[in-house]
């Protein structure tokens, strides 16, 4: 299996293949994003100016890889509660202006670019007013908890010609792109199921504080401190596991297949962790996509024995994400010299073969798999992540269907939560979203 | 202990029997890819094992010469 894996600067250089698959929406030829608002050019000495809005669990990591990566200056911070506040301003040790409202971020602080780690009901209007100041927008998934925002988000972006990345790591995993590679190159023959699940064991509850916070004031959209640190818990806030967790696997479905749903179903409930909880601690999908291909989507907090996995399945072979294995279907035949010994072995010892490709003299490698990429340990992916965002901000080049790609991922996830609550068969909105999205073609499956 | 002294010529012979056990080693595996319907890469890439099977057969013919020799020691010593 050829392993041509590019070195970093390779990789980063070559933003085309990091996200671009041909998809459905896919390139629109001859767009520039040439009139983009921010007409602020890079030379070769200029540091990205970055916002950094929210700073909670997933916003600290952004702010730490930020201040990282050379061509990136996080010059403003901010967080609307005061801990984050805090923290916000001892990762850039003081340097960054903080603020407690994000739209005075975006009109006194004027940066570059900004990453937006807030909870998902938020994201909306923050990246649509981030964008419409001139910001390059990195958002974190979900793009937003209902279809129609999300589709405002992307407007948002085509309109103003900023760009606009969602943070799905997955796609600048180094191993997922070899994998991609194989399935190209015809590993799998074809993929005739994905198998994704995400367990853990766990409440995911984060802990409130029992101290007041002095001249602070909660925001009013939350009932009480509880509905602002566990946002995760509560419908109006989150669509739970599927859209915090299946948004990273349903993409890469989405990915590898290089297709969109047609129809998902699926079931939910709150079978354990019954404390008050809105969103369910237990949901099973069913996606379905052209020719008959089905991806099947599981994710529980109640048990973590098999942790996360996407396998992905056809006639010829098997990739399993995590794991970062392949298995050969038909495992290629033992090197004829050992077969001989093995031959000479069972005459003078009379073996008995058990029977079944269990015995069969196969190289160990070949029940056991073999390693997708084997360099060890590989760059990790959502530096990478953060890294091809700036880049792509500096050198003013796109990544090719980056918003695309975000919109089909939120949109399933949306989907399948709909699916649960419903209890029946949503199907892909697949006129709204030809009507919404450049480029985007009715498919065979949906016209009538 | 008395010191050993190994000829040229003792030396000479060993890796000229040595030279004969790849060879044969070589032929084996050409039988195997012949046999099994193998790739011919495995020329090349089962090198380290055709090396191994050398070593096996030339260690095979050191015992059954050590115990021709020692066999005929024995005679020549009965025989007077």
């Amino acid at each position: 299996m050829s392993q041509d894996l590019p070195s970093r600067k390779e990789f980063l250089k070559q933003l085309s293949f990091i996200t671009g698959t041909g998809l459905l929406a896919g390139s629109v030829p001859g767009v520039s994003f040439a009139d983009s608002l921010n007409k602020r050019n890079f030379s070769a000495n200029d540091r990205v100016r970055v916002g950094m809005i929210g700073v909670g669990s997933r916003g600290r990591y952004h702010t730490i890889v930020m201040n990282r990566i050379p061509q990136a200056e996080i010059t403003s911070v901010c967080d609307n509660y005061p801990p984050y506040y805090e923290r916000a301003k001892e990762l850039t040790d003081g340097k960054a202006d903080a603020y407690w409202d994000y739209r005075e971020l975006l009109e006194k602080d004027q940066p570059d670019a900004v990453v937006i780690a807030t909870p998902p009901h938020e994201h909306a209007q923050m990246t649509i007013d981030a964008l419409e100041s001139g910001a390059h927008v990195l958002c974190e998934k979900n793009m937003a908890n209902t279809v129609d925002r999300t589709l405002d988000m992307y407007e948002a972006h085509k309109k103003t010609g900023n760009k606009l990345l969602i943070g799905m790591q997955r796609r600048f995993d180094i191993k997922y792109l070899q994998a991609l590679k194989m399935i190209e190159e015809g590993f799998l023959s074809e993929i005739t199921q994905i198998r994704a699940w995400w367990h853990r064991n766990g409440d995911w509850r984060r802990s409130v504080p029992d101290k007041d916070f002095p001249d602070w004031e909660l925001d009013p959209e939350y009932p009480s401190l509880e509905h602002k640190l566990n946002w995760r818990l509560y419908r109006e806030y989150s669509r739970g596991l599927v859209t915090e967790l299946g948004t990273h696997q349903l993409d890469v479905a989405n990915w590898f297949l290089d297709t969109l749903p047609l129809s998902v179903r699926g079931t939910g409930s709150i079978n354990y962790w019954e404390d008050g909880r809105e969103v369910y601690d237990n949901i099973n999908l069913v996606y379905s996509y052209p020719k008959g291909v089905n991806v099947i989507y599981d994710s529980l907090i109640s048990n973590k024995h098999y942790s996360l996995e996407e396998q992905v399945m056809g006639p010829e072979g098997t990739l399993e994400m995590q794991d970062g294995k392949y298995y050969y279907e038909k495992p290629p035949p033992a090197p004829g010299i050992l077969q001989l010994i093995s031959d000479i072995e069972d005459d003078l010892f009379g073996v008995t073969p058990l029977g079944g490709d269990s015995w069969n003299p196969q190289r160990a490698a070949d029940t056991s798999g073999n390693y997708i990429v084997e360099e060890y340990p590989l760059p990790n992916r959502a530096v990478l992540q953060d890294e091809a965002f700036i880049e792509s901000v500096r050198q003013g080049e796109e990544l090719p269907d980056a918003a695309e790609n975000g919109v089909y991922a939120s949109v399933a996830v949306i989907l399948g939560h709909e699916a649960m609550l419903q209890d029946k068969v949503i199907p892909w909105p697949e006129e709204k979203l030809a009507k919404r999205i450049d480029g985007y073609r009715i498919r065979p499956e949906f016209k009538s | 202990m008395k010191d050993t002294l190994i000829t040229a010529k003792a030396k000479k012979r060993e890796l000229i029997i040595f030279a004969v056990c790849l060879v044969a080693a070589v032929l084996v595996n050409v039988y195997a890819i012949m046999t099994y319907e193998t790739q011919w890469s495995e020329l090349y890439s089962m090198a380290g094992m055709v090396v191994a099977i050398a070593v096996f057969f030339y260690l095979v013919q050191w015992i059954v010469r050590l115990i021709v020799k020692g066999a005929v020691g024995i005679y020549r010593l009965v025989a007077g």
